[in-house]
């Protein structure tokens, strides 16, 4: 009978089938066992998850550092930058500053290590270039607009309809000089505030304006920490979230602070999408002084609660040497980015913050200009008329 | 035409302008191809970058707090993994062999994981341009790992739900030898019904599975229909020369029962066969080979079913209970009945060679569970639960054929008995199949 024989073929071709596909499956998935010549270690980050040896590529933006020339900004460089602009004198000795300001719509930049995105931005960083000036001063900002779409910017704070930015769009190629009175006192976000707001917003086009009141505050290690995030995906939901451009980067850098040193922050948050953000210090309290208009605290607290545009100054020093955690308490928020770590350290009277960190106008001239005109280096292409 | 035409006085000779104009299409489109991949961005220039595409194919937990997604680039170009994350969190993981994958490349991205067993998780692979893909477990479970114990279980599962229905099937065999004509058209064409419902029900499994788990690049539902079609014609051709050789060479080794033989010998006339001798030898032959070729058919089915199960046990989709065995145990023995029904009529089969038949059927399932729960492949599934879905149709061809042929004159719509049973036949399927 040739039945059995059937049987018998139909059996080993059928083996032989199989045997091929797991062979060929099995091989698939041991693939990494064969080639150990390079390993790297990752995960161990959190106590109870195993750290692990790999032949492969590291995904991990809490401890790989982004690279500096494709990142949209140098958060550490952002940390403590303020721009006092070009000083000059009216006919009635008011103090003139001059702002220059690029924006640009067309690059596409590093927001997260691997990560890259088409910014908008002015003076090529997301957040924007720190603007900073003393109440009652006249600020000029000269808006280049480098890009392909109409940008503006509007300013939060007291100034004339003409100068707020939002019903004159500057086109393509075009140039407009914003002219108002630094007033108040305070800390004031600026945007871009063309339609559809919402995209010209969430693709990175604001920063952070700083208005100190006549008398200056007290001597501190001074920094902004702008809260914001990046949609990558288009979806209207935040893949980041970061403080000062790139997720997680002062976990790997943790801010250098000294101990009983007094350190001042201004917090704006210029998140899109999410209703909310938020700070939380960790293992200390700070005076919240809400929109930084005044200067007595509102409160004392551990944690502040913010809205879009919503800002405010934060004071607080450490008593203890150690790392220290800060992060949004929207814990969301924190585990896709919005994390960073404070190194306090023992004390010493003359720490490099000290130089860096200027709270009086008198000696700023010459740092700042120079150091803010350079930022027209950082836009590729010419064309600005 | 007018080539051919011409050449006809010389028939099997070609000339050299027939050859120039069968090779001249072959080159224009190799200049084509050539003019296209080498001026790509001056022929179509194309400022947009196409879309990535990420498939996540499986995701595997496993006990020492590690998660496993296996992705694949089934998008246009290639594509660079930049970010894992559990629930929308961004997590250190690695990927390997390495983050940049060509087109249909594959990688293993690994994230140390603390995870809880029974609860959902959704594993976000983002690229390099942010764009976030994502694959929702809903319930996670420990992956079986490839140990002799777990081949054990997998090979007692192939076992229950496999060999023993089936086996269990076969022990009708001398109950249907006692049946009337009628009765026993009944049971053919139940077995017809078992057999589509099981054809139709491997079809939407694939289906859903391709949906689920495979890229839309893979094409994968063409790919069911494609791949049961050629299986079916395939086995149709292989199963009619069977037939032939068989017939040439073995006398008739079956005895005749008169029944329904006085019903087809005065039609032969009016059918497309040769010669008399022919169908009759057909006749006596064709019942073991219908047999044969339903175990084949439920073989490779349930194959893929035991793929299916052991996937699923491995995905983590369902926890393997007693309840869920026995309703495979249930809805299996039915493809017993069908191996043995054509059978019926036939002179009495050796056990052994039942026993064969039975294993041919039932067997596979253990195979396909080992393979299903160690090494997944939603493409491999797809592709055997195709196969098992042509094979099945081939054979309820094969059965249809057969009693049109014995059922003489009344045709196969004419004889309730076929109906009731067909009807009856994808009940039962349908009824056990609630079990599963």
């Amino acid at each position: 009978m040739s039945y059995p024989r059937i049987a018998v073929l139909f059996g080993i071709a059928f083996s032989i089938i199989i045997f091929a596909i797991s062979t060929a499956l099995y091989s698939r998935s041991s693939l990494s066992d064969q080639n150990s010549s390079k390993l790297d270690t990752f995960g161990g980050h959190t106590p109870g998850y195993p750290t692990l040896q790999t032949t492969g590529d590291v995904l991990d933006p809490t401890s790989l550092v982004i690279n500096p020339k494709t990142a949209v900004v140098d958060p550490m460089k952002y940390l403590r930058e303020f721009n006092y602009g070009k000083l000059s004198a009216s006919s009635n000795g008011t103090v003139i500053r001059d702002f220059t300001m690029i924006a640009s719509d067309q690059q596409t930049k590093e927001v997260s290590p691997g990560v890259f995105y088409n910014v908008w931005t002015f003076n090529g960083t997301v957040p924007g270039p720190t603007l900073r000036a003393t109440e009652g001063d006249t600020i000029r900002i000269t808006l280049i607009n480098n890009g392909s779409k109409f940008h503006s910017i509007h300013f939060h704070g007291i100034h004339p309809s003409e100068m707020d930015g939002v019903f004159e769009g500057i086109a393509p190629g075009g140039k407009f000089t914003y002219q108002f009175t630094a007033e108040p006192f305070g800390v004031f976000p600026y945007h871009c505030h063309m339609q559809p707001l919402e995209e010209h917003i969430t693709h990175g086009l604001y920063g952070a304006l700083i208005i100190d009141p006549k008398k200056p505050r007290a001597s501190a290690d001074e920094m902004v920490m702008l809260m914001n995030g990046y949609d990558t995906d288009f979806d209207t939901e935040n893949n980041f979230y970061t403080v000062n451009g790139i997720p997680y980067y002062y976990m790997h850098h943790p801010i250098q602070i000294d101990k009983n040193r007094l350190i001042r922050i201004y917090l704006l948050n210029m998140l899109e999408f999410d209703p909310l953000n938020n700070f939380h210090l960790h293992a200390n309290m700070f005076n919240f002084y809400k929109t930084g208009t005044k200067l007595i605290p509102d409160e004392y607290t551990d944690i502040v609660t913010m809205n879009q545009a919503e800002r405010g100054i934060l004071e607080f020093s450490y008593k203890y040497p150690g790392k220290y955690m800060f992060h949004a308490h929207k814990t969301e928020f924190a585990e896709k980015g919005w994390t960073g770590l404070f190194l306090v350290k023992e004390g010493t009277n003359q720490s490099i913050n000290e130089n860096l960190n200027v709270t009086s106008i008198r000696n700023i001239t010459n740092y700042s200009t120079t150091d803010f005109n350079k930022t027209t280096d950082l836009v590729p292409t010419g064309g600005v008329n | 035409m007018e080539i051919e035409e011409g050449n006809t006085s010389n028939t099997h000779r070609i000339s050299k302008r027939t050859i120039l104009f069968g090779v001249i299409p072959f080159i224009v489109i190799g200049a084509m191809i050539v003019l296209l991949l080498n001026s790509s961005g001056i022929l179509f220039q194309s400022s947009i970058k196409p879309l990535p595409e990420i498939s996540i194919e499986k995701v595997q937990f496993s006990d020492d707090n590690m998660i496993v997604a296996f992705v694949r680039n089934t998008g246009p170009s290639e594509i660079t993994i930049a970010q894992a994350d559990v629930n929308d969190r961004i997590y250190p993981a690695a990927v390997e062999p390495g983050r940049t994958l060509t087109r249909l490349a594959d990688a293993k991205v690994i994230i140390p994981f603390v995870w809880n067993t029974g609860e959902p998780y959704e594993i976000g692979i983002t690229t390099d341009d942010g764009t976030r893909f994502d694959k929702l477990v809903n319930s996670a479970a420990a992956a079986p790992r490839p140990t002799v114990g777990q081949a054990s279980t997998f090979a007692l599962i192939g076992t229950y739900v496999g060999i023993i229905p089936v086996m269990m099937g076969l022990v009708w065999y001398p109950f249907i030898r006692r049946l009337s004509a009628n009765k026993y058209n009944f049971f053919l064409s139940l077995t017809a019904g078992l057999l589509v419902f099981l054809g139709i029900d491997a079809l939407l499994e694939s289906n859903e599975i391709a949906v689920d788990n495979l890229a839309p690049a893979f094409n994968a539902q063409i790919l069911i229909i494609m791949v049961a079609i050629v299986t079916l014609i395939t086995l149709l051709y292989v199963s009619q020369r069977l037939i032939q050789r068989a017939s040439k060479r073995s006398k008739p080794d079956i005895e005749y029962k008169k029944g329904y033989s006085s019903h087809s010998e005065p039609d032969l006339g009016t059918r497309d066969m040769k010669s008399s001798t022919s169908f009759q030898q057909q006749l006596l032959i064709r019942p073991i080979a219908i047999s044969m070729m339903i175990s084949i058919g439920i073989g490779l089915h349930n194959f893929g079913e035991g793929l299916a199960i052991g996937a699923a046990v491995l995905l983590g989709e369902v926890a393997l209970s007693s309840f869920l065995i026995l309703g495979f145990t249930l809805h299996n023995t039915t493809e017993g009945l069908a191996i043995v029904a054509p059978m019926a009529k036939s002179r009495r089969i050796p056990v052994a060679k039942l026993m064969i038949m039975g294993l041919i059927a039932g067997g596979p399932t253990i195979m396909g569970a080992w393979i299903g729960g160690f090494l997944y492949s939603p493409i491999a599934t797809v592709i055997f639960l195709s196969i098992g879905a042509g094979a099945i149709f081939q054979v309820v061809y094969s059965i249809g054929s057969w009693m049109y042929h014995t059922n003489g004159s009344r045709g196969l719509l004419n004889n309730h008995w076929i109906i009731i049973g067909f009807a009856f036949g994808m009940l039962i399927m349908y009824l056990t199949g609630l079990l599963v």
